[in-house]
């Protein structure tokens, strides 16, 4: 008897726990003007010592000058910033100042995590940035969710040393078609040496911003995030050529598509690849570890058969709709943006600042060092791509392109497969 | 978290259990009297427990039938078998499994044979006993993370000592184990073997030395080989203690998550992608929390009636 | 000498020598990875970096500790990973202990149940719980905050410290207590007087259990904890694993090193009691 009482307890008990509690994470805080001080927490996902020391300065600078608007910097992780700002969102500790990039954070933005900031910037900020970058930071209705900071593109770094060795002339002009690249890592590979390493561990980012350089788009997507695919000849061209690099010339290390850009920079440091692709970032990396005498460039932007576009993603900033304070917070943004400390964060990172008036400044910080001439101009032919938009990208990416190119590229799926996997993937997850 | 602990206490369940049955039953107080007291001092025990466990767990069960999802503002309504449906349909969830599977046996098949040979060593009287007996219980006092650390810097393709060693013997020693589609799987699998040697070879060890001296010695007096008293003596004396932990072992290994969290993070490609990772990321990352809630029902389904029919058969085979 | 004997003696001269090399393999298999763990962390980039890496590093160089305690703010995180432990271990030691007497001494239907819950609190997966958990912690305010995260490990240590600390009670003698409440002590003395002092080897390897099982954790901290200063050892050394960036293979074993020899000192100190004296004590009664 007194069991069947306390299991009948038990079942209304259990009836009455979904009732008491909504799940669907905090509210919009109420806007509250402050009679004080207020303090914000800006989470920063710079971790170059250069750039985390340029991050400290600019939040030193701002805290010295605004009594009234303090920051608290907090230092994240690229590595797990998706989750972490999915947890932080749900239970509404997310930090009020957000430093993500643009393909990762429109999905929030389509749930609603993040404030539309364009009534706090300034006219110099908005003005110094191209509509198709602000493209890739707003919303359906119009709304701006982040300001676009610091941006990659994917360039060659070159051993010029191997280059002279090889006889190999050092390509130069505006462009490098991907077949003089193919062809020049032919000539470059020799006893045990490969013409290209590139540690594409994480290919699908690659893929897709290097995608646009051959007219491959990907996705056509709708006003609420939802989006078509379709994958064609122009989005696999370079996956492709990657393909033929490693398997049919053997110019390019199969182990190296399988590491990290950091892996694989031993090997370009030591010799065994003439050339190094990855994000413009690593020439930080390059210029800290290279060993004394070691020569090297950044060749011209690789080019496809529609010109050397590729994809901007760039990284942005943002205010959470959960933070009581977002006027201040935008305030902030708009002070990070300035040319100034956009410039030093870029020189930091060696990336490339969104804001023109910034990249002036950078120019004219490095007019001493050619490569990042090279590193300035590979960053004219970036522009805005559909999958940035698609709220669904980041799952599609982890579990359907990343593990489909990553077996393509260990040659354990043909190119067929890889097409009909990327395509039913995107349809499984609803698009 | 007390996974680590377990293997010890439990194959002294059953004999601390023929222990009260033996009427090792105290007199003080007495049953009714008692009855009440143990209520109270175990009162401050029971209420976090029944709060911050059986409450969460009642309601993530009910979850797994909801569409919760992240976003601001969200409804939450019950939609029935909905989840379950649509996860029949989800090829990546059932390979997780599949490989997950892969995974638990593998794991626990080969642990057992390496704990075992190491427990039998153990039991002799070999020099150097001492060491192995060490480092043997080493791995479990550090964390999966660390483990998972280091045997990433053992399986590194360029630097890692495995690969310098297949080279120095001429082998090709640039494999990278963890990011290769074929590897990856066998390579954490030997992972999560030396992480769950302890456990496993200190309760057999724990098992062996209750085994019967006198039986060992009348039947090698009868010309019994070492191998056929290991058979009719040994292994009979040890199989409660060997389902045990083979059980435990197998539901520890199904539901980790730290190791290759660590080694793999799930990749290359999902090769590596454990059932708790999987629901790990749907809800963590992809915000699907119902969806999610769904997932782990269904793991305990099928965990649950695995360890029935396992535990079933080993009571009836024991009774025959 | 029986033949029986004669043929184990002759069995034996073949059978040591592989007893021996199997045993070396063991050591081998199982003593490695550490070494090369103690190796790592004492290697230069520059060496680590080498085509041909010599296995010894060539100099004893403790920068990797140095730059690792620095870098990924290992003080920070090991401060609160001692918190979060300790005051778990204080609070499921202050809490077990009245249960596992009970559960011990009074042979009721909660013994059952107990044993009930401990078995299957291991069948469930952890996210079945940590989403739901995670709301409950939320709305008393105990995310992203260390006191949520002793909450959690209290209750999910519980149930194993209780298993072990009622097999020590087990092991103290009924008939003691009974000869003390015979001699006219009140229950209360004849705990604290007779009882407690027997039980204290069990009580430290409890709590001691208790710590290393906090100390080690990782999936409840890495959903419950977002703000980096509130990370604990596990998750900070993850993500220092996860940072992009240079190879920092020697801070990352330097760090790891660290980080271990906490719960391998206790271990240590439990090693003995754990193996033999709750093994052989618990199991042969």
């Amino acid at each position: 008897m007194r069991r069947k009482a306390l299991l009948g307890i038990g079942a209304l008990a259990v009836a009455g726990l979904l009732g008491g509690c909504a799940f669907g994470g905090g509210g919009t805080a109420a806007t509250s003007t402050p009679d004080g001080p207020v303090t914000l927490t800006f989470q920063s996902l710079a971790y170059q010592d250069s750039t985390v020391a340029a991050t400290q300065k600019i939040v030193d600078d701002w805290n010295a000058d605004n009594p009234d608007i303090q920051i608290d910097l907090v230092q994240g992780s690229w590595d797990n910033v998706h989750d972490q700002l999915v947890t932080q969102f749900q239970g509404d500790t997310a930090p009020d100042i957000i430093h993500d990039e643009s393909s990762d954070i429109m999905g929030f933005a389509n749930q609603g995590y993040l404030a539309d900031i364009s009534p706090y910037l300034s006219d110099d900020v908005k003005n110094a940035v191209s509509d198709e970058v602000w493209e890739t930071v707003t919303t359906s209705d119009g709304a701006i969710v982040a300001a676009p900071t610091l941006l990659q593109s994917y360039v060659v770094f070159a051993n010029t040393d191997a280059f002279s060795a090889a006889g190999v002339t050092v390509p130069d002009g505006d462009s490098l078609t991907w077949d003089d690249l193919q062809a020049d890592a032919k000539q470059l590979t020799s006893n045990g040496n490969f013409g290209v390493g590139w540690g594409l561990k994480q290919p699908t980012a690659a893929v897709m911003n290097t995608a646009l350089g051959f007219g491959g788009t990907f996705f056509d997507v709708a006003d609420d995030g939802s989006a078509t695919i379709d994958v064609g000849e122009g989005e696999l061209a370079v996956p492709e050529k990657i393909h033929a690099m490693v398997y049919d010339d053997a110019s390019l290390d199969p182990v190296s598509l399988t590491q990290s850009g950091s892996d694989v920079l031993p090997g370009f440091l030591g010799g065994k690849y003439a050339m190094y692709i990855g994000g413009n970032y690593l020439a930080q990396q390059i210029t800290e570890s290279a060993p004394a005498g070691f020569n090297w460039t950044v060749l011209p932007p690789l080019a496809g058969s529609d010109g050397a576009a590729q994809a901007a993603n760039p990284q942005t900033m943002s205010v959470s709709a959960q933070s009581k304070y977002p006027e201040q917070a935008a305030k902030f943004i708009d002070y990070f943006m300035n040319p100034e400390n956009q410039a030093a964060l870029a020189q930091g990172d060696w990336l490339i600042p969104a804001s023109s008036d910034a990249r002036d400044v950078v120019a004219e910080q490095t007019a001493d060092v050619p490569v990042w001439a090279r590193i300035l101009k590979s960053g004219e032919n970036l522009s805005g791509a559909p999958f940035q938009k698609a709220t669904n990208y980041p799952q599609w990416k982890d579990q359907y392109a990343t593990p489909g190119l990553q077996q393509y590229f260990s040659n354990s799926i043909g190119l067929d497969d890889l097409k009909k996997q990327l395509t039913d993937g995107w349809n499984s997850i609803g698009g | 978290m007390t996974s680590t602990a377990h293997a010890v206490s439990i194959p002294t369940t059953p004999k601390t259990e023929k222990q009260g049955k033996r009427g090792k039953r105290p007199k003080v107080g007495g049953i009714h009297r008692g009855g009440r007291d143990a209520w109270l001092l175990v009162l401050p025990a029971l209420i976090p427990v029944v709060l911050f466990s059986v409450y969460p767990l009642a309601q993530g069960i009910l979850l797994g039938f909801t569409d919760a999802k992240a976003g601001l503002n969200q409804a939450v309504t019950y939609n029935g078998l909905d989840n379950y449906t649509q996860l029949l349909g989800n090829e990546l969830f059932w390979n997780s499994f599949r490989i997950g599977l892969i995974w638990a046996f593998g794991v626990t098949i080969l642990q057992f044979f390496c704990a075992l040979g190491l427990a039998l060593l153990l039991n002799l009287d070999l020099k150097l006993r001492w060491l192995a007996r060490t480092l043997a219980l080493v791995p479990w006092a550090m964390p999966p993370v660390i483990i998972a650390i280091m045997w990433r810097l053992m399986l590194n393709p360029t630097y890692g000592p495995i690969n310098g060693f297949l080279r120095s013997i001429g082998l090709p020693g640039d494999i990278n184990w963890l990011g290769d589609f074929s590897t990856a799987l066998p390579a954490v699998i030997v992972v999560g073997v030396w992480a769950g040697m302890p456990q496993t070879t200190v309760t057999l060890l724990a098992g062996l030395q209750n085994v019967s001296a006198e039986l060992h010695e009348a039947a090698a007096i009868d010309g019994a080989s070492t191998f056929r008293r290991f058979w009719h003596i040994t292994l009979p004396a040890l199989r409660p203690v060997i389902v045990a932990i083979t059980t435990l072992d197998l539901i520890w290994n199904f539901n980790s998550f730290a190791l290759v969290y660590v080694l793999t993070a799930g990749g290359p490609g999902g090769q590596t992608m454990l059932p708790m990772l999987f629901a790990y990321n749907e809800a963590f990352r992809y915000g699907n929390f119902g969806y999610a809630a769904a997932m782990g029902n269904v793991m305990v389904i099928i965990i649950a009636a695995f360890l029935f029919f396992y535990l079933r058969s080993q009571a009836r085979s024991r009774l025959s | 000498m029986t033949t029986a004997t004669l043929a184990g003696t002759r069995s034996r001269r073949i059978t040591r020598p592989l007893q021996y090399v199997a045993l070396l393999a063991y050591i081998i298999f199982l003593g490695f990875p550490l070494l090369f763990l103690l190796i790592t962390a004492f290697k230069t980039p520059q060496e680590l970096q080498s085509p041909t890496p010599a296995f010894l590093p060539q100099q004893f160089n403790v920068d990797n500790f140095t730059a690792a305690i620095e870098k990924a703010n290992l003080f920070q995180a090991a401060g609160n990973s001692l918190f979060v432990a300790v005051l778990t271990t204080v609070i499921v030691t202050v809490i077990s202990l009245p249960a596992a007497y009970a559960l011990a001494r009074f042979r009721t239907r909660l013994r059952g149940i107990a044993t009930g819950w401990i078995l299957l609190s291991q069948v469930f997966p952890f996210i079945l719980i940590i989403i739901p958990l995670f709301l409950v912690l939320k709305q008393i305010g105990l995310i992203n905050n260390l006191f949520g995260l002793v909450l959690v490990y209290t209750v999910w240590s519980l149930p194993f410290a209780l298993w072990m600390l009622q097999g020590y009670v087990v092991g103290v003698p009924a008939e003691l207590e009974e000869a003390g409440a015979m001699d006219g002590a009140s229950r209360f003395r004849v705990l604290r007087t007779i009882v407690l002092p027997l039980l204290a080897p069990g009580l430290v390897a409890t709590s001691l259990f208790t710590f290393i099982s906090s100390w080690n954790e990782f999936f409840f901290a890495l959903v419950l904890i977002q703000d980096p200063r509130l990370q604990t050892l596990p998750l900070t050394l993850a993500r220092f694993v996860g940072a992009e960036g240079q190879v920092q293979l020697g801070q990352l074993a330097a760090a790891s090193l660290l980080a271990t020899i906490p719960s391998l000192v206790f271990f240590a100190l439990i090693q003995r009691r754990l193996t033999s004296g709750l093994m052989s004590g618990a199991v042969k009664g």
